[in-house]
């Protein structure tokens, strides 16, 4: 399965950071949104996405609730969406993990943290 | 005892009565005096206060514009240094790409060479400076190093690359610090409009001063020491997968 990446972030410099980890293992199909409204627009255009990297924190809509919309979109619930952010207190994981997001890689990561993150998901959805 | 008597005699325990009252009164009046003079001196405090936090407040949304254009700033500069490592990244694949070329060309070369010897067999002086020459136009080791420089240069950018995310991690940190200028900005305006000691007082002790209650930001964003977070994280995800039922790991991961 060829995989199509969707980057969410407000952030100009960590789509970029992002895109760039990921042409480095090898994934050069990405495309990007800058919020979660964003974002669902650019899933309904393209049914072709089947990877989301969202951010947490973003205006208009939050990684969560982008997360939480994908889950009750029968056509998207199985979506594999991983969660890059800066938050890293418990209660913040625990809601991440309520709305159902694959796993976890808070910010500043590295390669190496990314690609384990991916694998992992990718390891439990094939 | 008559009734005129006994009209006197509750005259006289009023009297005694008021005389207690003005005891008393005699000895609040100091304290009263101590109390007006005190207020006279904190009025013009109060005064000087309002001043100043009218000056604070004229300031705010002057500091607040800054703070974003010094986002904006390190935003643009940050994207500029993105363009750079990409471009010394895409030049590094070229020259990778043209060391790749002269090894195949190099490869060729040396077929050739091999042919050559064998059309000088029994030819022993061509066949030594032949093998001179190709000891010492031999570009393997050479290219082998250059390339290691290369691969090394190529880690390097992709490293700057990762240490940017300093930028967005600041620039989180920075709206904190705005939404929390702002959050005292509205705060400060509405005292100066109706300044006394009492407003005063209640204003100061109901303000919070919650970096987390709105906004597309982490107040707690930061650049260092990240990694025993990821761990932490990793230990959180864990834990939850004992807690949970494993139909609820199922639904959660699968």
């Amino acid at each position: 399965m060829e995989l199509k990446f969707l980057v969410v972030d407000d952030s100009v410099t960590m789509r970029r950071i992002v895109n760039n980890s990921l042409k480095t293992l090898g994934y050069t199909n990405v495309v990007e949104a800058g919020d979660g409204k964003d974002a669902l627009s650019k899933l309904a255009a393209d049914s072709s996405i089947n990877f989301v990297i969202t951010d947490w924190n973003m205006p208009v809509m939050s990684g969560l609730e982008l997360s939480q919309a994908i889950r009750g979109d029968a056509k998207m619930a199985n979506m594999p969406i991983l969660m890059v952010t800066t938050r890293g207190v418990k209660e913040d994981i625990v809601q991440a993990l309520q709305a159902k997001v694959n796993n976890y890689v808070v910010k500043p990561f590295t390669p190496q943290v990314l690609k384990e993150k991916l694998d992992m998901v990718l390891a439990n959805i094939q | 005892m008559s009734i005129q008597t006994k009209n006197m005699s509750e005259i006289f325990e009023k009297m005694d009565d008021l005389k207690s009252v003005f005891k008393i009164g005699e000895r609040i009046l100091p304290i009263l005096q101590s109390l007006i003079d005190f207020m006279g001196e904190i009025i013009p405090m109060l005064e000087n206060i309002n001043t100043s936090i009218s000056d604070s407040t004229n300031q705010m949304p002057k500091v607040s514009h800054q703070i974003n254009n010094v986002t904006s700033a390190t935003e643009l500069a940050t994207t500029e240094i993105l363009d750079l490592v990409d471009e010394i990244s895409n030049e590094l694949n070229d020259i990778d790409q043209a060391i790749n070329k002269i090894m195949e060309m190099n490869e060729a070369r040396e077929q050739k060479f091999n042919e050559i010897l064998k059309h000088v067999e029994g030819n022993k002086k061509v066949i030594g400076l032949l093998n001179e020459y190709k000891t010492i136009s031999t570009f393997e080791d050479t290219f082998g190093i250059i390339r290691e420089v290369l691969s090394k240069i190529s880690n390097d950018a992709f490293k700057i690359t990762m240490s940017l995310q300093v930028q967005d991690i600041t620039s989180q940190q920075l709206s904190a610090v705005n939404h929390l200028i702002e959050s005292v900005n509205s705060r400060l305006t509405g005292l100066v409009k109706e300044i006394d000691s009492s407003e005063l007082k209640r204003e100061f002790s109901s303000m919070k001063w919650d970096l987390n209650e709105t906004g597309h930001f982490d107040g707690n964003a930061s650049y260092i020491n990240r990694e025993h977070v990821q761990s932490h994280v990793d230990q959180i995800i864990s834990d939850q997968k004992q807690i949970a039922s494993q139909e609820e790991i199922d639904k959660l991961f699968s």
